[in-house]
């Protein structure tokens, strides 16, 4: 006969970050006000993340920093359970790139970036529904990306950038064992996380009007090993849920890209763009938490996932108004990657629609702030996460006001 | 331009980001009418938990939460209140409930288990008859814990069972039979519920299927059946069918929920039948010899199944799928040498020929059910299947809930019965089938909003 008779069995949530999976594309505030466009033509610094390719063609070295807050905001409703909404939260990524040709003139550029390409989360009532599959969620990144670019002609340039990631990652859950006073046990994680890969990609300008790039960003495994799991359970079943470490992966998918850049005024003061992203997220098949210590009441969990791939279209639109003002406007369809049945509440994503605008404004020589706003909305999704037995209606909106600004040396 | 701007991101700002979601179904009555519910049952529709029954049991039985469902209902809904026979509080009547607790062991050793309740002392309130509120002393359920259909003809109930006395109409002259067609012209449901039946198998397997177990043993006193044996099936059929007559003569609808299989409650499968455990070769060896003359096993290292006496007296080694139950002494199984060297009495074992036993009266008695629910075009609620949907777990919000003891979540620290939560799964299960059958809309309920299973200590 076992020594403890009891405990409980959870079902383990999932972790990640609002948008269509953590495919934020915030990395730059000129691309964002375009629909997130930005691999076909350098804009500016950020071409780093966009299209390393480009960073050979800007025509100094530029110090670029930008800062976003993020506003997601999700609905939840049952027929029978009622509805709710997470709670306000604002995440403020930040983008920082310094790069450009080594010296004017030169076929060379060098650059790092240092950006954010997802650090968001979700937070629902403690007493939620769903509490049971998650509280709250929280994953934040840095990602370190030097960068080397070559021109090889007028038409052509290359680069190539090595990422390394780091982040953390936190998240709660109440666990079915009730004290006294039927009050819930939670489960609290945390873990830092880290892992490589690289940002590759070409730029081809057939014309100063017509201009094509192609990216490869390599799939980043977030490896989270040795974090900590605490257990919050009534003192009778502390044996069975030891406070203990734990590991699990996150990848962060492939995206290949294709972008087009055309000028189709002869004044060549509108610039339209076009960028279509292929998302490899089938490679989130599965979540494992694996704990380092395991009782009769505390096993591995494993949550399947089955993403599947994702082509998203963007779209935007620049206006040089005046020397010193452009403005901005954009939008895309990101379609979700997660499949009916598997949609958990700490993703609760449907298809993204998005709507983008902003401003540039270039008061000095050589220093331009921009400003940029996104809208993001989802159509109410009716779906479940079978595997917690769960289900119910999202609806997702975010909004995220942007600013930044660049120097040319 | 810059203005334009941030007038653009103010009113995205003030406009959006307020996402809402309101899913309403209306609940309907459909074709049935739930104005004036009644329950009929056992110890399961009482309420009754952790090896008693107390109050917060009751106000969490199943009919209270079919009630609360019903009176969402626009048109044709539940109306006024729900009155049940409620007891004045926590303790447990007659006797204690259980509560877990770390306790220590024969052998030393502490650990988490059921005890009656540390602090209890009987609440005279408890014992006084219940007086109904409502109008006309309504009473909407009239579950006694304990009831079995061979008992319905039984003249004067009340004097065997303290719980049917404490509110029965007439208790000591009337059987429980009088005591439903009291009530049905009281209370003139036009819906009710009718989970009956499982006791008159369980006392069998509760006793270690002690009594003949043909299902055709005679009562030792005129319409009295001896409580731990099998009902005649003609007795279980006449008092049953005359029960659904006297619940449907007003007209109304209902449902009938047939006998669960109670071999796969956790009192049976708790203790496995192997669950000698020798831990040591030495051990294995010392029971091999003292059982060389004898029977002859040989001892292994790990599980052994255990020596049990069989209904014929004889000393013999458990097979699979015989069940131990719950209430063997686990201090007799550590530390007195029960299983090994002594048998476990048969009282506390299930034969396969037991098992057989109540399988077939169950299968007989739900056979009878779903006749009379077919052919007075009632619900069947079907809860002998559903128990094996639980036993292999369901999972509802997040929350895994299967039918072990203490860790699957929905059944009470008895063993037999469900803790608020299983209770809420039932009503669940009902609902799902009076919609199918009646065409209506009542929503199901918020099983994780209940209580399950408590444990001792702070956080």
């Amino acid at each position: 006969m076992k020594k403890h008779l009891l405990a409980a069995s959870m079902v383990l949530a999932s972790f990640s970050s609002i948008g269509a999976g953590y495919q934020l594309n915030l990395q730059g505030i000129r691309q964002l006000a375009m629909g997130g466009t930005g691999t076909a033509m350098p804009w500016d610094a950020s071409t780093i993340f966009y299209n390393p390719g480009g960073l050979s063609r800007l025509k100094g070295i530029q110090v670029y920093g930008s800062i976003l807050g993020i506003m997601p905001s999700t609905a939840y409703g049952n027929y029978y359970l009622g509805s709710t909404r997470s709670e306000k939260q604002t995440f403020t990524p930040f983008n920082i790139y310094v790069g450009g040709p080594v010296r004017e003139g030169s076929r060379v550029g060098l650059g790092l970036g240092i950006y954010t390409p997802f650090g968001s989360g979700l937070k629902w009532d403690d007493n939620w529904i769903g509490k049971y599959i998650v509280q709250s969620i929280e994953l934040k990144s840095f990602f370190f990306q030097p960068t080397i670019s070559y021109r090889f002609s007028n038409f052509l340039s290359g680069g190539l950038g090595l990422i390394y990631a780091t982040g953390t990652f936190d998240f709660k859950q109440a666990l079915p064992v009730q004290n006294s006073y039927e009050e819930a046990g939670t489960l609290t994680l945390h873990g830092n996380a880290n892992g490589v890969g690289f940002n590759a990609g070409l730029q081809m300008k057939f014309s100063e009007r017509f201009q094509v790039g192609l990216t490869y960003r390599s799939q980043v495994t977030m490896n989270i090993g040795g974090g900590s799991a605490n257990f919050n359970v009534p003192s009778s079943l502390r044996s069975s849920f030891p406070n203990t470490r734990f590991e699990t992966f996150l990848p962060l998918p492939q995206v290949a890209s294709i972008g087009f850049a055309i000028k189709p005024l002869n004044n060549e003061r509108l610039t339209l763009q076009l960028d279509l992203n292929y998302t490899g997220w089938n490679s989130y098949d599965s979540l494992r938490i694996n704990f380092a210590e395991h009782t009769t009441s505390l096993q591995d969990n494993h949550a399947p996932r089955h993403y599947r791939n994702t082509l998203t279209t963007r779209l935007g639109a620049n206006y040089k108004i005046s020397k010193i003002v452009s403005v901005m406007a954009g939008g895309a369809y990101d379609p979700t990657p997660v499949v009916n049945g598997y949609v958990s509440p700490d993703l609760p994503d449907a298809d993204h629609i998005v709507i983008t605008m902003g401003a540039a404004v270039k008061p000095i020589k050589r220093f331009t702030i921009l400003a940029a706003c996104e809208f993001v909305t989802t159509p109410k999704r009716n779906t479940t996460y079978d595997f917690a037995g769960f289900g119910g209606t999202f609806w997702t909106q975010a909004i995220t006001p942007g600013i930044g600004i660049y120097y040319n040396f | 331009m810059k203005k334009l701007y941030i007038f653009g991101a103010l009113a995205c700002l003030f406009t959006a980001c307020k996402p809402s979601v309101n899913i309403t179904v209306p609940p309907t009555a459909g074709d049935a009418d739930f104005r004036s519910y009644l329950a009929i049952g056992n110890s399961l529709t009482a309420g009754y938990a952790d090896n008693s029954l107390y109050v917060t049991g009751q106000l969490n039985s199943y009919p209270e939460r079919l009630f609360e469902q019903f009176a969402l209902i626009a048109d044709r809904g539940a109306q006024g209140n729900f009155y049940q026979p409620l007891l004045h509080g926590d303790m447990g009547y007659p006797s204690a409930r259980k509560e877990l607790a770390m306790t220590y062991g024969c052998n030393g050793d502490t650990s988490l288990s059921p005890i009656d309740l540390s602090y209890f002392s009987a609440d005279a309130q408890d014992a006084a008859r219940y007086v109904s509120p409502g109008p006309n002393g309504q009473i909407n359920n009239i579950a006694v814990p304990g009831i079995r259909i061979a008992d319905y003809s039984f003249v004067s109930y009340g004097a065997v069972n303290p719980y049917a006395a404490r509110f029965y109409n007439a208790p000591s002259t009337g059987t429980p039979q009088n005591e439903l067609e009291y009530r049905v012209s009281n209370l003139h449901p036009t819906f009710f519920t009718m989970w009956l039946g499982a006791n008159d198998v369980l006392g069998y397997a509760t006793a270690g299927g002690q009594g003949d177990g043909s299902g055709n043993a005679l009562p030792p006193i005129p319409n009295f059946y001896n409580r731990n044996d099998i009902t005649p099936t003609p007795v279980f059929d006449t008092n049953y069918g005359r029960a659904v007559a006297t619940a449907i003569s007003t007209g109304a609808k209902g449902a009938l929920i047939n006998i669960p299989d109670i071999t796969k409650i956790p009192f049976f499968t708790t203790i496995p039948a192997n669950g000698l455990v020798l831990t040591r070769q030495s051990q294995a060896d010392s029971l091999t010899a003292f059982y060389s003359n004898t029977l002859k096993y040989v001892f292994t290292l790990g599980a052994n199944y255990f020596i049990v006496r069989d209904n014929l007296g004889n000393l013999r080694q458990a097979v699979p799928g015989e069940l131990i139950l719950l209430t063997t002494p686990k201090d007799s199984l550590t530390c007195a040498g029960w299983g090994s060297y002594k048998a476990i009495p048969q009282q506390y074992v299930l034969t396969t020929e037991e098992i057989q036993n109540i399988k077939n009266a169950t299968t007989r008695f739900n056979e009878k059910i779903a006749g009379y629910a077919f052919r007075n075009n009632l619900a069947l609620v079907d809860m002998y299947s559903y128990m094996s949907t639980i036993e292999s777990g369901i999972v509802y919000n997040g929350v895994k809930y299967n039918s072990q003891y203490v860790t699957g979540g929905a059944f009470s620290l008895d063993g037999v019965h469900l803790n608020p939560r299983g209770y809420a799964i039932i009503a669940n299960k009902i609902i799902e089938t009076i919609n199918a059958k009646y065409h209506s809309t009542i929503p199901p309920v918020n099983v994780n909003k209940y209580r399950g299973i408590l444990f001792p200590g702070d956080f």
